[in-house]
C-alpha cells in the first residue's frame, strides 16, 4: 500500500508498510499508481517476491508497453522519461521501500496476548477548577461527579499500585492531572516525595509530569516542578483575545495576562525544553494557525495546539465543513514551520513532530496508547478508569487502587483493540502513526472503543501529510 | 536515481526483530490527552 500525495511543491509517496519515503518528479508521481495497479493484477500483490534483490529481465518492457495501451502518459512525458520512471519504481520495490505488504496481523496478535503491566498512571489529583474552560471534557474538573481533591493516603495507594502492578518494567509516568492539580498543591508534593522514597526499594524510576492552567503556578512550585518534573503541560489557547473568551475564570475574567509571564519564565527556566504550552482550537478560532504563531512570536518552542473533541451539538463543536478549512490552516501553518527553521527561530509542533527514521517499534505502532491495560486513570478517591477520558461514566470502572483491577474483562477489551481491529484503519495510510486512534473519541462517538472518530482521522491524515512534507522541506 | 529522491528508507518489519519491549512512554502523557499520537514518539531503546 502507497500514499501518493502533492503539498506545498512536493510529490510525495509514502510506502505505508515499510514506513520509507520518496520524493519523486511528476513523471513518476504519475506512474506509481498505475504500476502497484498493474503488478498487483499480474502477481495479486504490488511487492517484490522474497528475496527478490534486482528488477526481473522483461518487466520493464511488459510494464512500459501496458503504460502506452492504457494511459496518455505519453502524450506528456518522453519515452526516456517512462521508461526511466518505471525502472526507479521497480527498483525501489527490488529493495523493499516501495508496494511493500502488510505481514503485521499475526504478530500484534502474538504482542497483544502478552502479560501486560501497568507503566503509567494520570493521578486526577484535583476535580475542582478555578477556571471556566467553554470545552472541558471534564466538565470543569467535575468530570459529571462532584468536586473532591485527592487524599494523601489514595494518591499513596495509587503509587503502590503502579509499583505492584508494574512488573519489570523500570520507568513508571505519573501525570498529574484534574481539574486543577495546583489545587491539591500540597498533596502532589508529598506523592513525589513518596514516589522518590520507594524508587530505590522496587527499582524502579518514577517520570513525574504535571498538566495546569497555571494561574496557581509562582516561584516555589516552579522550583519544586523543575527539580521533580520530566515535563509540564502548561494550558493556552493563543491570542489573548481567543484564550480569554474560551478560558475565564469563575468570576469571567480572562487569565491570558496572568498565565503568559508565569510560561515565559517557566519555559526559559527550563532552557525551552521538557514543557508544552498546549492549547485546543475550536470552531469558534478555525484560524488556528494565528494562534499557533502568537505562541511562537511570544518565545515558546515547544508548542502544542490541538483540535477540540466536542459533542456535535456543543456550539463550538466542529461542523462538517470545517473540516476543510482546517486543513488549509495546517498547511499554513506547516510554511510557517519551515520559514523560521530555515530562519534558524524554529520551534516544535506537537502534531508535525513525526520520527520518520526511529520512533516506535511496528508492535507499538499497532498497538496503541496503551489505555486501559498499560496506562489507566485514577479519581480522587480512587477508582481506576481506562483512561482520563473514560472518568466520570461509571460502566468502565475497572477496579480501584486499594483493590487493584476487579474488571480484567474491560481490561481484556481494551488489550485486544488495535489496528486490526478497527476496520476502517485497514485502507488508511496514516495507521501506523495514530495506531487506530483514541479508543475514548471512538466510543463517545460511535459506543464502540473499536470504531473510530471521522473529524478525528481526517485532521490525524493532515498533519501526517504535512509533517512528512516539512521533513521534505527540511532536508534540501 | 533521476526522478526519485528518497528522503527515508526503512523497513518497519525489522523492529519486529527486537521491538515490544514496551519500556516506551505512554503517549497521552505527553501533550495531548485527546489524541492518540504514537508516531511522534521517540524508542526507549534507540534513545539509550
Amino acid at each position: 500500500m502507497i500514499h501518493a500525495y502533492k503539498n506545498n511543491g512536493y510529490n510525495i509517496v509514502l510506502d505505508v508498510n515499510s514506513g520509507s519515503v520518496h520524493v519523486v518528479d511528476d513523471v513518476v508521481f504519475d506512474l506509481v499508481k498505475i504500476i502497484e495497479d498493474k503488478l498487483k493484477r499480474t502477481y495479486g500483490t504490488a511487492a517484490a517476491p522474497e528475496g527478490q534483490t534486482t528488477v526481473i529481465t522483461g518487466e520493464l518492457d511488459r510494464l512500459y508497453k501496458g503504460v502506452l495501451a492504457k494511459t496518455d502518459l505519453a502524450s506528456k512525458y518522453s519515452t526516456e522519461d517512462i521508461k526511466e520512471g518505471i525502472e526507479e519504481i521497480l527498483e525501489l520495490r527490488a529493495a523493499q521501500v516501495l508496494f511493500t505488504d502488510d505481514v503485521y496481523e499475526g504478530y500484534v496478535d502474538d504482542f497483544q496476548n502478552r502479560e501486560t503491566v501497568v507503566k503509567a498512571l494520570c493521578l486526577n489529583v484535583a476535580h475542582d477548577c478555578n477556571l471556566r474552560c467553554k470545552y472541558c471534557f471534564a466538565d470543569e474538573g467535575e468530570y459529571h461527579g462532584r468536586r473532591a481533591l485527592m487524599s494523601e493516603e489514595v494518591g499513596k495507594a495509587a503509587l503502590d499500585f503502579l509499583v505492584k502492578n508494574s512488573g519489570g518494567r523500570k520507568n513508571l509516568e505519573v501525570d498529574f492531572f484534574g481539574g486543577e492539580p495546583l489545587m491539591n498543591w500540597e498533596v502532589v508534593k508529598k506523592l513525589v516525595e513518596y514516589g522518590r522514597s520507594i524508587e530505590k526499594e522496587y527499582d524502579k524510576n518514577f517520570r513525574f509530569t504535571i498538566t495546569t492552567n497555571g494561574t496557581l503556578l509562582n516561584d516555589e512550585i516552579l522550583k519544586f516542578v523543575n527539580k521533580e518534573m520530566g515535563n509540564i503541560v502548561l494550558s493556552i489557547d493563543g491570542r489573548k483575545e481567543v484564550n480569554d473568551s474560551m478560558r475565564p475564570r469563575a468570576g469571567g475574567q480572562g487569565c491570558y495576562d496572568d498565565i503568559v509571564p508565569k510560561y515565559q519564565k517557566v519555559a526559559e527556566s527550563r532552557h525551552q525544553l521538557r514543557y508544552f504550552v498546549r492549547g485546543t482550537f475550536t470552531h469558534a478560532n478555525l484560524d488556528f494557525s494565528e494562534d499557533v504563531k502568537h505562541l511562537a512570536e511570544l518565545g515558546f518552542k515547544q508548542i502544542s495546539v490541538e483540535p477540540v473533541v466536542a459533542s456535535p451539538e456543543d456550539w463550538y463543536a466542529f461542523k462538517d465543513e470545517d473540516i476543510p478549512i482546517i486543513c488549509e490552516e495546517y498547511d499554513k501553518l506547516a510554511k510557517y514551520y519551515i520559514e523560521k527553521h530555515k530562519e534558524g527561530k524554529g520551534f516544535n509542533f506537537f502534531h508535525f513532530n513525526i520520527d520518520l527514521e526511529g520512533g516506535p517499534c511496528v508492535a507499538k505502532r499497532l498497538s496503541g496508547c496503551g489505555s486501559g491495560c498499560e496506562y489507566l486513570g485514577v479519581t480522587p478517591w480512587g477508582d481506576l478508569y481506562p483512561c482520563h477520558q473514560f472518568v466520570g461514566n461509571e460502566d468502565f470502572i475497572m477496579g480501584n487502587v486499594f483493590d487493584g483491577i476487579t474488571r480484567p474483562d474491560i481490561r481484556d477489551m481494551f488489550k485486544k483493540s488495535n489496528v486490526y481491529s478497527r476496520p476502517e484503519c485497514q485502507k488508511c495510510f496514516a495507521r501506523y502513526y495514530c495506531s487506530g486512534g483514541c479508543a475514548a473519541n471512538a466510543y463517545n462517538f460511535n459506543g464502540d472503543i473499536n470504531a473510530t472518530y471521522k473529524h478525528g482521522c481526517e485532521l490525524q491524515r493532515k498533519r501526517i501529510e504535512c509533517a512528512i512534507m516539512i521533513k521534505a522541506a527540511l532536508a534540501e | 536515481m533521476k526522478h526519485v529522491k528518497s528522503l527515508i528508507t526503512r523497513n518497519l518489519k525489522e523492529s519486529m526483530k527486537k521491538g515490544g519491549c514496551g519500556e516506551c512512554q505512554t503517549s497521552c502523557q505527553s501533550a495531548c490527552k485527546t489524541s492518540c499520537t504514537v508516531g511522534n514518539q521517540s524508542c526507549e531503546q534507540l534513545s539509550k
